[in-house]
Formats: structure tokens, C-alpha cells, sequence
């Protein structure tokens, strides 16, 4: 079963995080009143804690769409700079490190293969391998023509 | 056209590798100046709503936006993204159009006058159509929350549409632009993975060109075993491609990590 399949749509939660995303009232209340917004959405003891816990993996074994899972964890810690350092990001390498630190090796790779290329001018010889444009390619588009 | 929506592309695009960011930035600007030299009269966009304007309890497989003017990035993208406010308007006439053309020929498409748009229109429209000239119809689709449409069946929904658009009484140029993918978990226990093979091979089979083998070899569970949630945001291309024939050129692919999604740029020049 892939991993979204595990989602209850009946749960609690997943319709809190529905409305509290479209309310800067009721985000207000994330981080003031958490208990008490929960309570308001019928979400039981077990969904609050694993959410008041930052489980990431209870969350989704309760059936929590993972899609609002880090959208739970920028209400806790913040959006800006949401890049993989971030610290919201912390809660899934300690849920599922294996994963993780399988996908940070190939971002190390990444860099270090980025940090050894030749430049920008390197990147018309990568193209040429087939996966790049040119500039000298034809002015189509994917148009419908009438 | 096809191109990732990834919020990274945006939100924290400097994180990526240098050489990511090159590729990308050349690939996203070749693509805004085909775009711009056709002198399309509005733009026909395919993406996927992240539980953003449909609850978990109601999403409708396909949505228009049918809006005069649309209006983004929703408040809670806009940090995210880190993107102003941005209005583009719409094209009402050609979107209610598919709306009702849509449910003569058994097709349904829910509607919103009020769109809002996270990062699957967004981030594309940044980049390719920065001074909001170019109108745009949004069309979005449930690819997150199951079910999920089959290949075959976005398949059918890009020829239906293809074939709605081709019979529209008006006389605009319309551009086909696809948004989202490729390989990405977004939340889920892979949530920074990336699968190059399964990108390299599904731009292969683009670039190849054969619609039926891409609609035989790209099951749903291929895309799922990819990256969950996520992967299947290619449906979009795959509606897309009902309009095209040939050949894709592949502008441009990189396992972006730092971006959390296998990133592509992709235009086809000819269409079926």
C-alpha cells in the first residue's frame, strides 16, 4: 500500500488542517491554544498528543494525510527558510532515519559533484547529453493552433 | 509544455546546488520565451489542488477556475513561497466553456469563481509569465487524496479536452501548460527522496514519444513506488500530452533534493 493510501479522511484532524490553513484566527490559536482547538474539532486524546508531540510517525499511522503533516509543522516552527535544515524537518529524520539519511547522501553527492562542476559553461555540455535545451532550439511551444 | 511546481523553486531556491539552479533558472527561461513568441491569447493550465480549495471529505477529480482575474499565492503559501501577491486574469468565456462543454460530452468539472493557488500555478506562473500578461484558465486535479485517476484515465480527460478546445467557437491561441512532479513523497516517510531512475526513465519515454508505451509502463503504482502523493502529480503532463504528438524535448532534469522533488522542464512542438 503506498504510503498516501494510509490516510483516513474521516479523521478529526485531517478536517481541522483543512480550516485552520484558511483561518489566521484559528492559526493564532496553534501555538495559545492547541488543546482547545483540537477539542473544538472532535479530535481525540491519541491524535492530539501524537500532534502535540510531533510525532510524524504517529501522525501518519493515525491516518493523518502526510501531505498536512510538515503543513503541521510549520504552524509549530514557522515557514521561512523551509529548506532541509530546517528544524521542522528534524521531527522526520527522527521518524524515519533511515529514509532520510539515505535522501541527505544523495544531497551530499549532489554537492559535492555540483562543487567540482566547471561552471555554468559546463551546463551546454551536460544538455548536449540529452537531458538539456540549447538556445538555438526552434521557437515552438505547446500551443493549440486554431 | 510540462514543468515542476516544487515551492522550493521559489521558497528556497538558492539551498539547491549551484549548477541545479543554473540548469533550472536556463530551462524555466527557454520555456518563457517559447512561450512568449507564440503570442498565445491565454494559457490552458493543468495542476493538482494540495487540499487547498477542496476539503478531504469533497475532492472533485477535476476543478476550472473561472474566475475574471485570479489571485495568489493563498495567504498561507505566500511566506512559503516567498512570493508577493500576484493577480493574472482569467478567461471566464473559455472556462465556463469547459465547464458545460465538459458535462455535455459526461465529463464533470466542479468550478470555482474564486480559485486559490498554492504552489501548482504559482510557482510556473513566476517564472513563465511574470507580468501576468498571458490569461490563464487553471484546471486542477485530485492527485493526493484517493482515489487517484489512472494514467489512462488523465489520458482520456486530455483527449476530451482536447477535443472540447479544438471545437470552441472562438479563435484564440491557446497554450497547453502542465505543472507538478516529477518523482517527490511530499509528508510522507520518503519526504526527502528523490528517484532519479524513475525520472530519467519517464523523460525518456517523453522524449521517445510513443504515448502508448508511456500509458502501458507508467502505471500508477509506478508512480506511487516513485515517491507517494506526489509522483502521480504527473497526471497533469499526462493530460497534457493528449494534446501533443511526437516527441518531447526535454529542456532540462535534476534530482533536486535540496527542492525535495526530481525537477524538469519539458516542451513538445507539435500537437495532435
Amino acid at each position: 500500500m503506498a504510503s498516501v493510501d494510509r490516510c483516513d479522511k474521516t479523521l478529526p484532524l485531517n478536517e481541522m488542517m483543512f480550516h485552520v490553513r484558511k483561518s489566521k484566527a484559528l492559526r493564532d490559536r496553534w501555538n495559545t491554544d492547541l488543546a482547545g482547538l483540537c477539542r473544538e474539532f472532535g479530535v481525540s486524546d491519541e491524535e492530539y498528543r501524537a500532534l502535540a508531540d510531533k510525532d510524524v510517525r504517529a501522525l501518519h499511522e493515525l491516518g493523518v494525510h502526510q501531505y498536512y503533516v510538515p503543513q503541521m509543522l510549520r504552524l509549530f516552527y514557522g515557514a521561512s527558510a523551509n529548506s532541509n535544515a530546517h528544524p521542522a524537518l528534524e521531527a522526520y529524520k527522527r521518524a524515519y532515519p533511515d529514509e532520510s539519511a539515505r535522501a541527505l547522501e544523495l544531497a551530499a553527492r549532489l554537492e559535492r559533484e555540483s562543487a567540482v562542476a566547471e561552471g555554468p559553461d559546463s551546463l551546454g555540455d551536460r544538455s548536449a547529453g540529452g537531458l538539456g535545451g540549447t538556445r538555438e532550439a526552434s521557437p515552438h511551444v505547446s500551443l493549440w493552433r486554431k | 509544455m510540462a514543468m515542476t511546481h516544487a515551492p522550493g523553486l521559489t521558497g528556497w531556491f538558492e539551498r539547491a546546488p549551484m549548477q541545479q539552479q543554473l540548469l533550472a533558472k536556463k530551462a524555466m527561461d527557454e520555456m518563457r520565451w517559447r512561450l512568449e513568441a507564440a503570442k498565445p491569447d491565454v494559457i490552458l493550465g493543468f495542476s493538482n489542488d494540495h487540499l487547498l480549495n477542496w476539503p478531504i471529505n469533497n475532492t472533485p477529480e477535476w476543478t476550472v477556475g473561472i474566475g475574471e482575474e485570479h489571485v495568489g499565492p493563498a495567504d498561507w503559501y505566500d511566506e512559503w513561497l516567498a512570493l508577493d501577491k500576484y493577480r493574472i486574469p482569467g478567461h471566464p468565456t473559455l472556462a465556463r466553456y469547459i465547464v458545460n462543454e465538459g458535462a455535455r460530452r459526461r465529463l464533470a468539472f466542479s468550478y470555482l469563481r474564486e480559485m486559490q493557488f498554492d504552489d501548482g500555478f504559482s510557482v510556473p506562473m513566476h517564472y513563465l509569465n511574470p507580468y501576468n500578461a498571458i490569461p490563464l484558465v487553471p484546471v486542477s486535479m485530485n492527485c493526493t487524496v484517493p482515489p487517484v485517476p489512472l494514467p489512462a484515465r488523465a489520458y482520456e480527460v486530455g483527449v476530451t479536452l482536447r477535443e472540447m478546445v479544438k471545437a470552441y467557437p472562438g479563435d484564440e491561441r491557446v497554450a497547453i501548460l502542465a505543472t507538478g512532479g516529477l518523482s517527490h513523497e511530499p509528508g510522507g516517510p520518503r519526504y526527502f527522496w528523490v528517484d532519479e531512475a524513475f525520472d530519467t526513465w519517464f523523460l525518456a519515454l517523453l522524449a521517445k514519444g510513443d504515448h502508448e508505451a508511456l500509458l502501458r509502463g507508467c502505471t500508477l503504482e509506478k508512480m506511487e513506488d516513485a515517491g507517494s502523493g506526489g509522483t502521480a502529480e504527473l497526471l497533469a503532463w499526462i493530460v497534457a500530452l493528449a494534446f501533443t504528438r511526437g516527441p518531447a524535448e526535454v529542456l532540462a532534469y535534476m534530482p533536486a533534493v535540496a527542492w525535495r522533488s526530481g525537477t524538469g522542464m519539458v516542451a513538445w512542438s507539435d500537437m495532435a
